[in-house]
């Protein structure tokens, strides 16, 4: 009978009146990946976290290798060869990759001084065993996301961990690196490593794992192999219902241009400096694809006004912008759905009334002379949180109290309800789950059907071709020709999207 | 004219300005590696430099007086390591309390103890010896900076060079730096950032012990109320220069201490007092100016060719 590497048996964990876990047992094999998968606050983070140790108050038994196991902290899960890659990486910037990747584990030459040419040739061997590539002297600094993802799987294997736990690791990764990323975890596992894949990627499942485990509200609703099961079956019982086809949109019938970008060139944004031209008009999405990190958030910057530009002219509402603040901006009848809500979308520490009516605090609505009226900032947080469904115990309650897909739909609720002419998204379900980010389109669908005139940014192929009327394709700061959404195909957009050759992804893409 | 600039007496004050900053510096940069932001130099180093008289007076031993010197920094940060690392305390709040406690102490333990208030001299401080290098010496100009001096300024030239490869090498330096730089990275290997910023915290209170020392009972013997007199604020400055690097923290605190000592000297030509006792600070903020444009320069570089 096979064994499994590491079961969890009843594990149960509440914070304060919240049960995030409901007597959850999984179990883990050896050379298995395995994907968890859920929506957001599902519990999965949860269960990994006490895995690894992060949290010691649960109930229920975790057994490694057949034998009962308790830890105090990470520590005793990394003796037992647990390993963790976190969504945001855990590397020492300043530090070069080797350091990174032997860090905690240094072999020692003599009075803890550390034997770096031993290291360096144990790290050689194993990258040489997996067929993985990267420079050991480079600072973590210099590195691109793919490489940082690497150089802590790396430190894992340094480790000698045999179970690796891997916590959303393609979010933040091009198409290119995923598939690197996903045939170097295949080599793990013919190695006999289990992985643990923590998603909310579907596709990704279906590419990879060998074993599918669904959670929703702290319950675990099926672990099956891939054999077992199928993508509607997962993708309902992620939801919990049958997931709705997207609203039947109605034809755009686009008239003034509301946005008006000419001949604007923003410092930084290519090599070449080429200017850019983009209108977007009443009633129309206009969606600018691209794989992140090609210069959307410095256009972005750009046409809200956080970014100066060196020439060219921004038209909102047919006003020249281009000198004018974000504020006056706003004025003039802009809002903005920023990428980053934890930073930039709201002011975490904060409540949710504060946040709920900061974009135009300065309406008498919301304040006269030197007050604020609470009052009435309570009502509008009431309102956006019934009519968003934001699930938060009180609005008095802190804005980072919330998780991360009610933090989105707070700021989104926040400047819908401006109603401006102009409505700056970007990235607008980053991270959110799925049945609310399907709300979030309807919602934005809505408003361009009402006569907004939006700017979608986003990396997710699906999302810009659910939503947008004309989309164009951002590539190392240029964007491409413009494509009618009728005669836009996954293949083209994907070919622009990787346009040339793809040496814009950092020397691991030809080596890998 | 510049025979009389570099006499051996300039050699002995370069020494006397720089080497107690250097220590405290040294100290401060440490904590600041390791994640711990420590503005209280000022009250360890006068912490430091009363107890060292103190021991050097009872037990007529300059040895006994280091090491009370010693004792006295390493009770400062521990009271430091309390208050911030156990009870989570503000960094700034807890110095702003050390130092003032590090001057009120001093003063009240004078009377107490010796029953004197303002200066403590007496013959019985025994005070550090110099040590003298015989070849280079004869060396001219450079002989009588690099030979005669305190025991203290050749250890302060050391520690900063040990210093260097302690982080460079050292898997405790390694565990250092990490628990400044990403402490939860530290914590997800297994590795407590508390624990490295405990040590980095008592390694600090040494060497501004020491620091105290130098003022004390080297060139002279004697302890004088707030005898520090700012040398902990300016290490603190080098800090946060130098980023916490040794070396570049070396080449400040000596461009400091020469152009302050060199600013007694020229005196001498005529030039007024007003304008020679800025000099040290002139010339600080010219090396400041120098840093920043060399980082902004770099900013520049790297964001015309990468995309944000």
């Amino acid at each position: 009978m096979h064994e499994n590497r590491v079961d969890l048996f009843g594990i149960s964990v509440s914070f304060g009146n919240v049960c995030a876990l409901d007597n959850v047992s999984l179990g883990f094999r050896d050379g298995e990946i395995q994907a968890l998968v859920g929506e957001n606050g599902a519990g999965k983070s949860t269960i990994m976290a006490v895995l690894f140790g992060l949290i010691t108050d649960y109930q229920g038994e975790i057994v490694v290798n057949g034998k009962a196991s308790a830890w105090r902290s990470p520590k005793d899960a990394i003796k037992s060869k647990i390993g963790m890659v976190h969504q945001h990486f855990m590397l020492q910037d300043s530090m070069t990759v080797l350091e990174n990747i032997i860090l905690c584990n240094e072999p020692l030459n003599y009075f803890g001084f550390v034997d770096f040419k031993t290291a360096r040739h144990q790290v050689r061997s194993l990258l040489k065993e997996y067929k993985l590539s990267l420079d050991l002297d480079q600072l973590i600094e210099d590195l691109a996301v793919g490489q940082l993802q690497l150089v802590e799987i790396l430190n894992l294997l340094y480790r000698n961990s045999t179970v690796l736990i891997l916590d959303e690791p393609t979010a933040v990764l091009t198409p290119v690196e995923r598939d690197q990323l996903f045939s170097a975890l295949k080599r793990f596992k013919e190695d006999g490593k289990t992985v643990i894949l923590i998603t909310h990627k579907i596709d990704e499942v279906f590419s990879i794992a060998d074993r599918v485990s669904v959670m929703r509200s702290g319950k675990l609703i099926s672990s099956s192999t891939l054999a077992e099961t199928n993508r509607d079956t997962v993708r309902s019982q992620i939801i919990g219902k049958a997931r709705h086809k997207s609203s039947k949109r109605t034809k755009s019938q686009p008239t003034t241009p509301v946005l008006l970008l000419d001949e604007v060139i923003v410092p930084g944004l290519s090599r070449d400096e080429r200017p850019l031209s983009v209108n977007v008009k009443k009633g129309e999405i206009v969606g600018i694809a691209g794989v992140s990190g090609n210069g959307q958030a410095a256009l972005v910057e750009a046409v809200v006004g956080l970014r100066q530009t060196t020439s060219g002219a921004i038209f909102i509402k047919g006003k020249d912008v281009t000198r004018r603040s974000v504020e006056e901006r706003r004025r003039i009848g802009m809002s903005y759905i920023p990428e980053d809500r934890q930073k930039t979308g709201l002011a975490i520490s904060g409540d949710i009334i504060e946040n709920s009516a900061i974009s135009n605090i300065q309406d008498p609505y919301f304040s006269s002379g030197f007050f604020l009226r609470r009052q009435n900032m309570m009502s509008h947080a009431e309102k956006l949180i019934t009519s968003f469904d934001i699930k938060v115990a009180s609005p008095k309650h802190l804005a980072k109290t919330m998780s991360g897909g009610n933090k989105q739909k707070l700021v989104v609720a926040r400047e819908l309800s401006l109603k401006t002419p102009l409505i700056i998204v970007e990235n607008p379900t980053w991270g959110v789950d799925i049945g609310a980010s399907s709300f979030i389109h309807r919602q934005i669908l809505s408003m361009r059907d009402a006569g907004h005139a939006i700017l979608l940014v986003s990396s997710e192929l699906d999302e810009i071709l659910e939503l947008s009327d004309r989309i164009f394709v951002m590539f190392e700061g240029q964007l491409s020709k413009e494509l009618p959404i009728s005669g836009a195909t996954r293949a083209e957009l994907g070919k622009l999207m990787l346009a040339k050759n793809s040496t814009s992804f950092g020397p691991v893409g030809e080596v890998l | 004219m510049i025979a009389s600039l570099f006499d051996p007496s300039f050699a002995e004050s370069i020494s006397r300005m720089t080497v107690p900053i250097l220590l405290a510096a040294l100290g401060g940069a440490i904590c600041q590696r390791a994640g711990v932001f420590n503005i209280a130099l000022e009250g360890f180093i006068i912490i430091g430099a009363f107890m060292a008289v103190l021991g050097s007076y009872f037990f007529g031993s300059a040895s006994v007086g280091l090491f009370c010197a010693m004792a006295g920094g390493v009770f400062m940060a521990l009271l430091f390591a309390e208050f911030h690392l156990r009870r989570a305390g503000d960094p700034i709040i807890v110095s702003i309390a050390l130092n003032l406690i590090g001057f009120g102490l001093s003063t009240y333990l004078l009377r107490a103890i010796l029953g004197v208030s303002g200066v403590f001299q007496h013959d019985g401080i025994k005070k550090i010896s110099n040590i003298h290098i015989p070849l280079i010496e004869s060396l001219p100009y450079v002989g009588k900076l690099l030979s005669g001096q305190s025991l203290l300024f050749y250890f302060s030239i050391i520690a900063v060079l040990f210093c260097h490869a302690f982080y460079a090498k050292h898997r405790l330096g390694l565990w250092m730096r990490a628990a400044g730089e990403n402490a939860s990275g530290l914590t997800s290997l297994g590795v407590s950032p508390k624990r490295m910023q405990f040590f980095a915290l008592t390694v600090c209170g040494v060497l501004c012990g020491l620091a105290g020392a130098q003022l004390s009972i080297s060139n002279v013997g004697l302890f004088v109320e707030n005898m520090s007199a700012g040398r902990g604020w300016i290490a603190v400055v080098a800090v946060l220069v130098s980023g916490g690097r040794p070396l570049p923290l070396l080449g400040l605190v000596f461009l400091f201490g020469g152009v302050d000592s060199m600013s007694l000297r020229v005196q001498g030509f005529g030039w007024p007092q007003q304008f020679t006792e800025i000099l040290p600070y002139l010339a600080s903020l010219l090396a400041l100016i120098i840093v920043s444009y060399k980082r902004l320069r770099k900013d520049w570089a790297t964001k015309g060719i990468k995309i944000t």
